[in-house]
């Protein structure tokens, strides 16, 4: 089942890009809505005991211990879920606009999602990089090809820079795997079973750090991710944020710091110091932005910033709470991404300052945006709540200073959140927000989707945190310090 | 190769295919039953061994995709075009020689053969001053490396008593009389292969000759021409002077290094798509002198095949698509690449393809090239591997400029762009290739 999660994405991506079929938004919805029915399959007929279910073992380059093993334990089921309930979404949100040449961008759109799913199920190290590396390539030609202004520039330095992090990760990987015994393998399990010295580790792990980090992105390495998000179509910003995003984080909790526990001790206070200072800082300019894309942007700066703050702190409760952010932080980014793309098509503009009275005129927009909004602002009984709850205590636990600090994101969030919906939604209307139409259905639907899942997901955020508790504990009872 | 004697165009290409074909049969078919071919009748001058049929089985690979781009390459040829496949097959000849050499004679007869048929191809536009100026440097700077080589050739006779490589290793292994000469001698060898490889800091011929030599040319001499150079090295180094790797592995390591880095920062600035490919096929030289230094260890060999098969297909798919662009049109800048997705996606889609398989982005086949090179080297020399990481991260800047320009840029030019049946069929096999070499690099890794 994880195979066919992977495969049947990556088929119709050979078809849309090598045949160009007629109907190929219809076939691009099918293939998302077809992959989401797998996956919610597969999570129903899953052990969640921390087992790897649903596994796929085959021999690929025996030569050099490379094997194409996936499988799903409740971390990858929850990831699968993420992905393949955003991709439908994504794909349906795109279709409310005309696209040149539909083919290669559902095409690309799928591809992506393959490598997205192949990702979260590798379970053999050099297929899990050659996955991370492949989701690169459709991200870059949708931003690049579809994208606004300067993206030539702007998604070259995002190739490189992400090109070369993850070079490192493939450095520390491959010194692991020249650490296994025998004829030497990429298994997780013997990757993981490496002893390192402390020095060793050290290395090894800043090698993963890099990858992931800008990935993620942390700060100082956040440069590439404002200028790509606001100059990519709004399909690529919601993968890149989405998803992609969540790459760096499931790399650190998977990869990171299983592999290489003897250096957590040394390095996770310089981490945990740039995450939170990262929440900070982009939080600040967060609340000065005057372009609402750019603004969305780096609140999800503060919120992966928490998030990979929750990883590195290695408890329970940050552990669980990153991993319930992650699924909630992407339905809400998907969700905040769309509000700006509907405003930005009606208005033609994304500048605050040039909106307002939209309320007035568009009630039924109001009020989902209005849902979705205060999920992002993590306001009790919304998604939000849940995941940065558990993520401060966990961060507390682990520093109370830092906790304390974190903290500020959720009074930062609130500010800048509700500035920039009192200046779209309420005040005066002017001549070009008073044309604005409200929502047609397709609009309705994606957006509809979105709010009932802030709102399902903050009642009943058991239903996530079940799915990866078996999964969490096991992961903190087989890392020894 | 005599048909152009008897008038017969149109059997040249057919003949010439059928040809490269059936030794591509015969050499896989041994290779497959395990079968040393000839090897026992002649060991004193060649063997055919696992290495050679491997080797010759990929360079055929990759003159039967030249051979089949070369109908259109050639098209403007007249009377001389059954020279040209002539001259070509020769060629061809020389670089079997060096895969399977046993004796350092039959290394420079086969280098010889390799190159003077070369010399003659680099000029073969009579009426265009850049190819004759090709061909000059090339004939001179060849003609010194070869001096060189021979000269290094006979002081390692002179210290070890012998042509034939094995007792040379055998008699390196002992010690020999007179070290010195021995020591000279090897790095007259070095130097002059490296000038065949188009190594740093002996690579000065290389940019002006693969751009003023005609493009199939060119492209032949980027694939088969520089895998015959890399396998002959290695066969030479790996079976007699292992003896004495302390010496030259220094040597080895620092041109290594300095190939890759000059090249790759050399090649961003160049405007010029073929200079750009000269530059990269300068620091694909640079990678693979780092399998030089580990030569003999288990996986190697296997190492340099594959890569320098990842490597041909890729540059020749990419020249195919480069020749339908720039050829008809006489601009080989970037910018003639603008718009090409639109007009061509099939063509652009192979350049695209070729390009991120060279720039070595998983999981295409390069990528696996780079892999395996990168990890037999890491043990022994991980700072190497740090430097080789490092330049392919800045090749990627200059390989994706012509992908930029295919796929990104808006201003368009009036630039009409056909693409011929048989260069289709090239692209179509070069892809087919690429796709079987990213599922299953192994089974090329694993033929040595």
């Amino acid at each position: 089942m994880s195979f066919l999660l992977i495969i049947v994405p990556l088929i119709a991506s050979a078809l849309l890009l090598l045949a160009r079929p007629s109907g190929v938004r219809q076939i691009a919805l099918a293939v998302g809505v077809v992959n989401f029915a797998i996956s919610i399959f597969a999570a129903y007929s899953a052990l969640y005991d921390g087992t790897v279910n649903h596994e796929t073992n085959i021999a690929w380059i025996e030569q050099a211990g490379i094997r194409f093993s996936v499988g799903m334990d409740g971390i990858g089921i929850l990831m699968i879920l993420l992905t393949n309930l955003l991709t439908p979404l994504i794909i349906l949100s795109s279709q409310s606009q005309r696209i040149d040449n539909e083919p290669r961008y559902y095409g690309l759109v799928l591809m992506m999602v393959a490598a997205l799913n192949g990702v979260f199920l590798s379970t053999d190290g050099m297929l899990f990089y050659i996955f991370y590396e492949l989701a690169l390539i459709p991200i870059y030609f949708i931003c690049a090809i579809w994208g606004g202004e300067n993206r030539i520039r702007v998604t070259l330095k995002f190739f490189i820079y992400t090109f070369v992090g993850s070079l490192f990760m493939l450095v520390s990987l491959l010194y692991l795997y020249l650490k296994t015994p025998g004829t030497h393998s990429f298994a997780w399990t013997d990757l993981v079973n490496v002893q390192l010295s402390t020095v060793e580790a050290i290395w090894v792990m800043l090698g993963f750090f890099f990858a992931f980090a800008v990935k993620m992105p942390v700060f100082p390495f956040h440069t590439w991710q404002p200028d790509t998000y606001v100059t990519s179509p709004t399909g690529g910003t919601m993968l890149l944020s989405g998803i992609m995003l969540k790459m760096g984080v499931y790399g650190a909790i998977r990869w990171m710091i299983p592999m290489t526990p003897e250096a957590w001790h040394t390095l996770t206070p310089y981490f945990m110091a740039l995450a939170v200072t990262g929440i900070v800082y982009a939080s600040i300019i967060a609340v000065k932005q005057s372009d609402f894309k750019r603004l969305i942007a780096y609140s999800s700066i503060a919120h992966v910033g928490l998030i990979a703050a929750g990883v590195m702190a290695w408890n329970k409760m940050g552990l669980q709470g990153s991993l319930i952010q992650m699924l909630n932080h992407g339905i809400n980014v998907v969700g905040l991404f769309f509000v700006v793309d509907l405003i930005e098509r009606r208005l033609g503009t994304r500048t605050l300052r040039q909106m307002g009275g939209i309320a007035k005129v568009a009630p039924r927009f109001a009020v989902l945006f209005m849902i979705i909004m205060l999920g992002a602002v993590a306001v009790p009984l919304t998604n939000g709540f849940p995941g940065e709850f558990l993520l401060l205590n966990g961060v507390w636990q682990y520093n109370n200073w830092l906790g304390a600090i974190a903290g500020l994101t959720i009074i930062f969030g609130a500010v800048y959140m509700l500035r920039a919906y009192g200046m779209a939604m309420f005040g005066e209307t002017n001549a070009e927000t008073a044309e604005f139409t409200d929502l047609d259905g397709r609009e309705t639907a994606v957006l509809g989707i979105v709010a009932a899942l802030v709102l399902v997901l903050g009642f009943f955020p058991n239903i996530i945190l079940q799915l990866t508790d078996g999964t969490v504990n096991r992961i903190l009872g087989s890392v020894q310090f | 190769m005599f048909a152009g004697l008897f008038g017969k165009r149109d059997l040249l290409l057919p003949v010439t295919l059928l040809g490269l074909a059936a030794a591509l049969g015969v050499s896989a078919m041994s290779l497959s039953t395990g079968d040393a071919g000839w090897g026992t009748q002649y060991t004193s001058m060649f063997s055919f061994d696992k290495y050679a049929q491997s080797f010759t089985a990929i360079t055929l690979t990759s003159v039967l995709l030249l051979a089949g781009m070369s109908s259109w390459g050639f098209r403007t040829l007249n009377s001389s075009l059954g020279d040209h496949y002539a001259l070509i097959l020769f060629s061809l000849c020389g670089a079997v020689c060096m895969f399977s050499f046993t004796n350092l004679v039959m290394l420079f007869i086969g280098i010889e053969i390799l190159s003077i048929p070369l010399y003659v191809l680099a000029g073969s536009r009579r009426d265009d001053l850049a190819s004759n100026e090709a061909a000059l440097k090339y004939f001179l700077m060849g003609a010194f490396a070869t001096g060189i080589l021979l000269f290094g050739m006979t002081l390692v006779y002179g210290s070890t008593g012998t042509f034939n490589t094995a007792a040379i290793g055998a008699a390196v292994e002992r010690g020999v009389a007179s070290p010195g000469m021995l020591k000279m001698g090897i790095l007259l060898l070095v130097v002059g292969l490296s000038f065949k490889v188009s190594a740093v800091p002996f690579h000065f011929w290389a940019p002006d000759v693969y751009q003023g030599s005609p493009n199939t040319v060119t492209a032949f001499m980027a694939t088969a021409v520089k895998t015959a150079g890399f396998a002959a090295f290695y066969r030479l180094f790996s079976t007699s002077f292992l003896g004495v790797n302390e010496f030259w592995s220094v040597g080895i390591a620092a041109i290594a290094g300095l190939t890759m880095t000059l090249s790759n920062f050399t090649a961003i600035f160049q405007t010029e798509f073929k200079r750009m490919m000269a530059y990269s096929s300068i620091s694909h030289a640079g990678y693979l002198m780092m399998a030089i230094l580990v030569a003999g260890q288990p996986g190697s060999a296997g190492a340099i095949l594959l890569y320098m098969l990842t490597y041909s297909i890729a540059t020749i798919c990419a020249f195919s698509a480069y020749i339908v662009v720039a050829e008809p049109n006489g601009d080989g800048s970037f910018a003639a690449f603008n718009g090409l997705s639109k007009k061509q996606p099939l063509v652009a889609l192979v350049m695209a393809l070729s390009m991120l398989s060279l720039a070595g982005i998983p999981p295409l086949a390069g990528f696996f090239g780079k892999y395996f090179l990168f990890s037999t080297v890491m043990q022994q020399y991980p700072w190497l591997v740090v430097i080789a990481v490092i330049n392919s991260a800045v090749s990627v800047y200059y390989y994706l400029k012509v992908i930029i320009a295919m796929y990104f840029t808006k201003e368009e030019n009036t630039y009409e762009v056909l693409i011929p049946s048989s260069i289709r069929w090239v692209m179509v096999a070069g892809v087919v290739i690429i796709t079987l070499l990213t599922v299953l690099p192994g089974n090329i890794f694993g033929l040595i």
